[in-house]
């Protein structure tokens, strides 16, 4: 178990940069999910960190070592890939010994690890079968069970998941959850889903280009995206989005004039305002406006509208209602806690408010909310 | 209809080209061993078993059968592990690859007849490149074709030289279907080149392996160009294998029965060997 650290970690392919100087720290015992759209870097970077991809410039740390040159068998992590990249000709038993096996271990404190292992992810009546006679689940439970084993200083997932079903990735992914939690071991976690980052994270790291856009826990990222890269990507539907100036401690576009939140003072320069359609309310209130129902989605528990706000496109997400439909007209406001609001040049969030209503520090991780509650006790 | 009579249109055509060039001839080759006759004109007599008795009691047979075995397994033995060596360090990543594998194969491109002159000028007692080479070394020259011992040596070596560019190419091909993750899983879990080789590589490619074994085993028991064109199964039949003892008896001595006996028992211990061979790696295994 140990802490990493990454020091302005850089990736070139030739003259291109995959990955940009990341500074990132993993704590000890931390589930950090590496989350941003395809080809942003996430995988090069994990990559890095187990040492399949030379480092072009940064520095490594796994504990006290630092490992920016050593051989990925040398840094002490355990990795579960995309394909599980199961060794098709050894038995489930075999696969999760070869990796104690190569490192000279006692054959009966292999035998012990992964009978326990395989007890753990009920891999036992799988035993003696080999990786082709099983289903997709069951090989991913193998490649947990093979990280497992090797009881290293870090897990490695790269989209552990993203081969399985829907029904199955939930399951699975609540067995990563509690696993990781049961052995404490630090994780970092590759995936495209944020719903998956949401679900499994202490803190997020979302990517795009290269580039970290923001360091967080899940709802932080959530009540308080750092950017419009930010905003637009976690949470679904996606935050509306409207482009536009501050007046007179007013956002206006078109027809629609908003008051900023406090500590906004951008006068004259373009903005861009964000709110996530969950957040916007029906009836009067403060910033309150007419809303035109152009589209509605039905999603069971709630009704998705798009329409229209003083000439902008926007989507409003309702508790379950029957009676709306294309034409419908209706009062809806924008509660100004909720507001986001970003510079439109830079595309960094302006202004101090928490964008949430819970009154929850900032800047403050799950898992060190959890650790202060131990420690309390 | 049509597209059904299309197809059985071309599979009596290529039936019939079946029949006539290859089951006609080897069952007139295995008819003729139970026959004597000098020459293919005149009447054969019936004998029997009587050229299998009269071959296989002669110490000419036994010679050849044990020739063409060391020659065989010699020349497998080496081609496998000298193309799994080249085919190696070809996939290795390095400047200039693209070229070196194409390089590579030529042995295996040119004609068998060029390739054993271009041998025999290598070894030329007064302008081979390679007796010059020993004479720097100086080392007594090696007479390549006139010892026993040497002979089988030469006729190994270009045997060797010209169709281990086949196994390297073959296993090179293969190797691009092993999934580059498997490497780095076994990375990951601690192994060395040497340990990815043999837990996965070797493998992950034993269907291909067995099948490469087998062809050049098929090819080489076979071999009769290389041995004919280097030493004609010389000195004094100590490269005589049982393909070349077949056609000396049959066209040297005219004794076409006993040729035909020689040539029918070779074929019988092929298959024998290919039968045993699926039985200890069988293809489906997994
Ligand atoms: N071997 C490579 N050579 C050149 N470019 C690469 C290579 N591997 C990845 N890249 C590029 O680096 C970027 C990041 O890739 P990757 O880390 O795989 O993204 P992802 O976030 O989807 O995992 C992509 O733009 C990709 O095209
Ligand atoms: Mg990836």
């Amino acid at each position: 178990m140990a802490q990493v650290r990454l020091s302005q970690v850089r990736k070139m392919y030739g003259a291109t940069m995959a990955v940009h100087g990341v500074d990132l720290v993993i704590e000890d015992g931390e589930l950090v999910v590496f989350l941003g759209p395809s080809g942003c870097g996430k995988s090069t970077t994990l990559r890095m960190i187990a040492g399949l991809e030379a480092i072009s410039s940064g520095s490594v740390e796994i504990g006290t070592r630092d490992v920016t040159k050593l051989e990925p068998k040398d840094r002490n992590i355990a990795m579960v890939f995309q394909n599980y990249a199961l060794y098709p000709h050894k038995t489930i038993r075999e696969n999760l010994a070869f990796g104690l096996r190569m490192r000279k271990m006692s054959a009966p404190e292999i035998n012990q690890r992964v009978n326990s292992a395989a007890e753990m992810l009920g891999l036992t009546p799988l035993l003696g079968r080999k990786p082709g006679q099983l289903s997709g689940g069951q090989m991913q439970r193998v490649a947990l069970g093979r990280a497992l084993v090797r009881e290293p200083e870090v897990f490695l997932l790269d989209e552990p998941l993203s081969n399985l079903d829907a029904k199955l990735r939930v399951k699975m992914r609540e067995e990563i959850a509690r696993l990781q939690k049961k052995v404490g071991t630090s994780m970092v976690y590759v995936t495209h889903d944020q719903v998956e980052a949401m679900t499994l994270a202490d803190r997020i790291v979302i990517m795009q280009s290269g580039h970290v856009q923001q360091v967080g826990a899940p709802l932080e990222v959530y009540d308080r995206p750092a950017n419009l890269f930010v905003a637009g990507f976690i949470g679904s539907p996606e935050m509306n989005l409207i482009d536009g100036r501050a007046e007179g401690g007013k956002f206006r576009f078109n027809d629609l004039s908003l008051s900023l939140p406090q500590g906004v003072r951008a006068d004259g320069t373009p903005l861009t305002f964000g709110i996530r359609p969950e957040h916007i309310t029906i009836g009067d209130g403060p910033n309150s406006q007419i809303f035109r129902v152009g589209v509605v989605e039905q999603l069971g528990a709630q009704t998705l509208c798009v329409g229209d706000v003083g000439g902008c496109q926007v989507r409003v997400m309702m508790d379950r209602t029957d009676t709306v439909s294309s034409g419908t007209e209706m009062t809806v406001s924008f509660p100004p806690q909720r507001i986001h609001i970003f510079a439109a040049e830079t595309g960094e969030r302006l202004g101090d408010h928490t964008g949430s209503e819970e009154a929850e520090p900032p800047r403050t991780s799950k898992r060190a909310l959890e650790t202060s509650e131990e420690e309390t006790r | 209809m049509s597209s059904k009579a299309t197809f059985m249109s071309f599979l009596v055509i290529g039936l019939l080209i079946t029949l006539t060039l290859i089951a006609a001839p080897v069952t007139y080759a295995i008819t003729l061993s139970f026959y004597s006759l000098d020459s293919f004109v005149g009447d054969p007599e019936w004998v029997g078993l009587g050229n299998y008795a009269k071959v296989l009691a002669s110490s000419e047979f036994w010679n050849a059968l044990k020739n063409g075995l060391i020659y065989a397994f010699a020349t497998i033995f080496l081609q496998v592990v000298l193309g799994i060596g080249m085919a190696l360090v070809l996939n290795q990543v390095f400047f200039g690859r693209n070229v070196v594998r194409g390089l590579s194969i030529l042995p295996y491109l040119l004609p068998t007849v060029v390739m054993v002159l271009v041998f025999k000028w290598m070894v030329d007692g007064s302008i081979g490149v390679i007796t010059a080479g020993v004479e720097w070394l100086g080392l007594p020259p090696i007479y390549w074709f006139e010892s026993p011992l040497a002979a089988m040596l030469s006729v190994i070596m270009v045997s060797v030289w010209l169709w281990t560019p086949f196994v390297t190419t073959a296993f090179l091909a293969a190797m691009q279907t092993v999934p580059g993750s498997l490497y780095e899983a076994a990375k990951v879990d601690g192994t060395n080149a040497v340990q990815r080789f043999f837990h996965i590589t070797l493998p992950m490619l034993k269907p291909v392996l067995t099948v490469i074994i087998l062809l050049r085993a098929v090819w080489m028991f076979n071999k009769f160009d290389v041995i004919w064109l280097l030493t004609g199964g010389g000195p004094v039949g100590s490269t005589e294998h049982l393909a070349i003892l077949a056609y000396t008896t049959a066209f040297s001595q005219f004794d076409i029965g006993a040729g035909a006996a020689i040539a029918t028992i070779s074929f019988l211990i092929l298959s024998l060997a290919v039968f045993i061979y699926f039985f200890f790696f069988p293809l489906d295994a997994e």
